[in-house]
């Protein structure tokens, strides 16, 4: 973005490209100017557009957390004209970026506390990069659980990590829990069996009866396809999470990212939102006072 | 400075000030295009606007925000884009209501506050905006809105006091074209004050349309589910007219647009209507405001709410006046609150 206008986009080029699923790609890339690679500062949960010439702009969330290397990350399905032309492309193409865009999710405000991580599907993408936020200052947070939901193993988004943190999480400092739907699933069978205090078969809903009870110091942020926020919200609460300790990130269809075109508005009357601008980051307590936000 | 900001000028001598302001830019005025209707057009002089007009259909906002327009082209092969500048050429808006100036000032609030879009702030600082008192006809309802009144957002406004306008200054800018032009004004009278005070009293008794805007909020937020969508989205063809001649509505699109060599092309941004399906779509087929009820409901929650301590509707009546299924705005948040079955 330059000064002068929000939505010229700036250049990048992809440095490695790795195929993730059938439908996803993981996408490396650099910013090609110095100042604009310097000047890119973001928090887990913000996004940005990502653009090739020719064929328009998708808004797609950062899955990583601000560290000393250069350079970003994005977990790309391919859903449609943007992503899949976003998908055609080669390592040393070029790609374009505005942004960073929303407010992502409020990593400072919740130092202290015990964290409970909910990704369903794509939604891994946003809270992949709160996981390395909080790992990566490991000391400021007290517990971090993670649940992750996939439908079956070869969906499974970062399955290199999430395996790692699977075994290994508990040196990290995180305790991955995991559970799949599809229940021919053999690869995940065999995980639930490895340990099955961290994975079952069925909806991530599922996960919570593995939990300890909640501590009064924890919150608890949550991506995944909307399906999911009913019903996981339905178990923080049983857990006894107050609206403003649940953190959620929203999708909408957006044109702009900065509060001018109009497509992501929700609410009422009362309490008119912009996804783009005021979020993609929400609490409970937004949404139960913004009808039509989950 | 003792300079009064409040001036006379008297309505033969206003066209002498229009004939000057050619100096200042280019002036569009309303003029009468048919019977029904007023456009914003450019004018060489005052006497071919009609400045006793209601309404215009499309309001001032495309002066700002050109409905199509490209932000910059690209060339692929050469990995590159450049911006389209912004046009510089001076204007003079002259004969704008109330009602849009305040539209205006919101609008200005979307495109400058948190990102500066160059072309809105660019035509914002080239333009003068002269503003003009006005009578409502059966569709204004701007006093319940509170927007009958413009407080800034003009270099001068003029109220119709007779055979003579009260001339009041809304800006620096405004100022000095008052100062340059000064032998066309002079100082306000006794007699022009108790002049403004009976005009002002009789523009304000002759409205006949009127909405409560208190509690309003809440009672959209309490019927999100109420069947009056569903009446009303039957009714609505989802032409999208409303958004189009609403000076609030701001909704854009943007698109690229790739030439035949398949190497240069635009990306363009147009004004887009929250009433097209396509809207709320997203990808995997999910429409979050997939039946006209629900896009209509967005639509009035959209104007119903407030943006500090203004509703996000002037109270113009275009949206209402230019509907083809006859869809008054008015009367839903009436049958909303209440007021009428
Ligand atoms: C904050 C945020 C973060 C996101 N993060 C990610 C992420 O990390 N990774 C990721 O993969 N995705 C992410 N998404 C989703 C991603 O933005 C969408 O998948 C993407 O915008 C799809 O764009 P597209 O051009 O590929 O699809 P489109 O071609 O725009 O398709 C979108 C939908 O619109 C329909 N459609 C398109 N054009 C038309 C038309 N002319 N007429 C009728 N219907 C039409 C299509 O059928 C489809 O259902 C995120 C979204 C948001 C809002
Ligand atoms: S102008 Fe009338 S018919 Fe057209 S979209 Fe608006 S409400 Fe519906
Ligand atoms: S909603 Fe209707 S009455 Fe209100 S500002 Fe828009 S066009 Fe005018
Ligand atoms: S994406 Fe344009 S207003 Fe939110």
């Amino acid at each position: 973005m330059t000064e002068s206008n929000p939505l010229s986009p700036m250049k990048a080029r992809i440095t490695e490209i790795q195929q993730m699923t059938d439908i996803e790609k993981l996408i490396k890339l650099r910013f090609q100017n110095k100042t604009d690679a310097s000047n890119f500062k973001y928090m887990p949960g913000q996004f940005i557009k990502l653009g090739v010439m020719g064929v328009g702009e998708a808004p797609i969330s950062i899955c990583t957390s601000q560290s000393d290397e250069p350079g970003l990350e994005l977990c790309i399905r391919n859903a449609g004209r943007v992503t899949k032309a976003l998908h055609n492309l080669n390592v040393g193409n070029t790609i374009w970026i505005r942004g960073p865009y929303g407010n992502g999710f409020p990593m400072e405000a919740i130092e202290g506390k015990d964290l409970l991580l909910v990704a369903g599907g794509l939604g891994i993408a946003p809270i992949r990069g709160v996981l390395q936020y909080a790992l990566h200052h490991r000391e400021l947070f007290g517990e971090i659980s993670f649940l992750y939901g996939v439908r079956c193993y070869d969906l499974m988004l970062f399955k290199d990590e999430i395996l790692d943190y699977f075994r290994h999480g508990d040196e990290k400092g995180v305790k991955l829990y995991l559970s799949y739907e599809d229940e021919s699933d053999k690869v995940c069978y065999d995980l639930s069996c490895e340990r099955d205090d961290r994975c079952t078969q069925g909806m991530v809903t599922k996960l919570f009866s593995m939990l300890d009870s909640k501590s009064n110091n924890s919150v608890s942020l949550i991506g995944g396809p909307p399906i999911m926020y009913k019903f996981t919200v339905r178990e923080l609460e049983k857990m006894g999470f107050q609206p403003d300790e649940v953190y959620m990130t929203l999708e909408r269809r957006m044109r702009c990212g900065v509060g001018q075109c109009g497509h992501c508005i929700v609410g009422t009357g009362k309490s008119i939102k912009y996804v783009c601008k005021d979020g993609p980051v929400f609490t409970l307590w937004d949404a139960m006072n913004t009808k039509g936000m989950i | 400075m003792t300079e009064s900001l409040y001036k006379v000028i008297t309505k033969e001598e206003l066209s002498q000030f229009g004939y000057a302001l050619r100096e200042t830019g280019t002036i569009y005025a309303p003029v009468k295009t048919s019977k029904e209707s007023h456009s914003f057009k450019q004018v060489d002089t005052l006497t071919e606007a009609d400045l006793e007009y209601h309404r215009t259909m499309i309001p001032p906002k495309k002066f700002f925000i050109s409905p199509k327009e490209t932000i910059f082209t690209f060339n692929k092969e050469k990995e590159e884009y450049n911006e389209t500048p912004a046009v510089n050429e001076p204007l003079v808006l002259f004969g704008v209501h109330p009602c849009d100036i305040n539209a205006l000032n919101l609008l200005a609030k979307v495109y400058l506050e948190s990102f500066t879009d160059k072309y809105y702030s660019e035509r914002r600082e080239n333009t003068t905006i002269i503003g003009i008192s006005c009578t409502p006809d059966e569709y204004c309802f701007c006093k319940s809105t509170g927007t009958d009144y413009a407080r800034e957002g003009f270099e001068l406004f003029l109220h119709d006091i007779g055979d003579r306008y009260l001339v009041r200054v809304g800006s620096l800018k405004g100022y000095n074209l008052l100062q340059k032009h000064a032998s066309l004004f002079r100082e306000v009278t006794e007699e022009d004050l108790s002049l403004y005070r009976q005009a002002e009293k009789k523009r304000l008794a002759s409205f006949t349309k009127s909405l409560e805007m208190s509690g309003l909020q809440d009672m959209l937020d309490m019927s999100y589910n109420s069947p009056i969508w569903e009446e009303y989205g039957e009714k609505c063809l989802c032409c999208g007219s409303c958004n189009l001649v609403c000076p609030r509505c701001r909704c854009y699109d943007v698109q690229d647009y790739i030439d035949l060599n398949l190497n240069t092309g635009q990306r363009e941004r147009k004004w887009y209507s929250c009433m097209l399906k396509e809207h709320g779509l997203v990808a995997g087929g999910h429409n979050f405001r997939a039946t006209s009820a629900e896009r209509l409901r967005n639509r009035v929650n959209c104007k119903g709410s407030l943006k500090e301590d203004m509703t996000n509707c002037v109270g113009c009546g275009r949206c209402s006046a230019y509907c083809p299924a006859g869809i008054d705005y008015v009367e839903i948040l009436q049958k909303i609150r209440g007021d009428i079955e």
